[in-house]
């Protein structure tokens, strides 16, 4: 899926925070977001690179696709099943 | 997904080790977001982390500070063990803890061990 057709229902701006609160704020988000729904994470910890694909791993969320604008680290999530 | 994960995080460095004592909350903090169960037993130095006003005075850089990551991992579930004996060598008390710990001693430690998935000790 291009980055350009992802339509994120939530954002969580995670710039600024240090490990792990990156992922601690896209855990707490995601829990509020529907089956099939997208989260999108903007961070600036560089931690995140790794981090985020291991946590949507791990907890069977799918990373759709992920860049950097500048500084900031931007993440798509889709919420899965066993969330 | 697979069998529900248990993580004992054993917590032994205080102010003593900014670094050390960081860690373990960020390694917690990281589990219950991956939805892991997290039990963290405080020993020795690692008792005074959990005396009301010292986890504020520890930081280190790059990692999220200890006042940041308590009330995240206290609203995700995560336990926090203080043992006994680290407590009253040092003159401390259930009142001196800050909100949530738990006083326990080294049976109810190796309960949480030994029916854990994985234990980190730092």
């Amino acid at each position: 899926m291009a980055e350009t057709e992802i339509q994120a229902t939530v954002v969580v701006d995670a710039r600024g925070l240090l490990c792990p609160m990156p992922i601690v704020k896209t855990a707490k988000a995601m829990k509020g977001l529907a089956l099939g729904e997208v989260l999108k994470v903007i961070a600036t910890d560089r931690g995140a690179i790794a981090d985020v694909p291991a946590w949507a791993g791990s907890t069977g969320n799918e990373l759709l696709a992920w860049h950097e604008e500048g500084a900031d680290l931007v993440f798509f999530l889709r919420r899965g099943e066993d969330e | 997904m697979g069998a529900p994960e248990k993580l004992v995080i054993m917590v032994t460095h205080g102010p003593d080790d900014p670094e050390l004592s960081t860690l373990p909350f960020t390694m917690a903090a990281a589990a219950l977001a991956s939805d892991v169960e997290v039990v963290m037993g405080f020993q020795g130095e690692g008792c005074l982390l959990m005396k009301k006003g010292v986890a504020e005075t520890v930081s280190v850089a790059d990692l999220a500070p200890i006042r940041d990551l308590i009330g995240p991992i206290a609203e995700l579930g995560g336990k926090l063990l203080v043992c006994w004996p680290g407590l009253k060598s040092r003159g401390l008390g259930q009142e001196d803890l800050v909100a949530g710990a738990e006083i326990v001693a080294a049976a109810r430690l190796i309960v949480e061990v030994t029916s854990a998935t994985n234990t980190l000790t730092y």
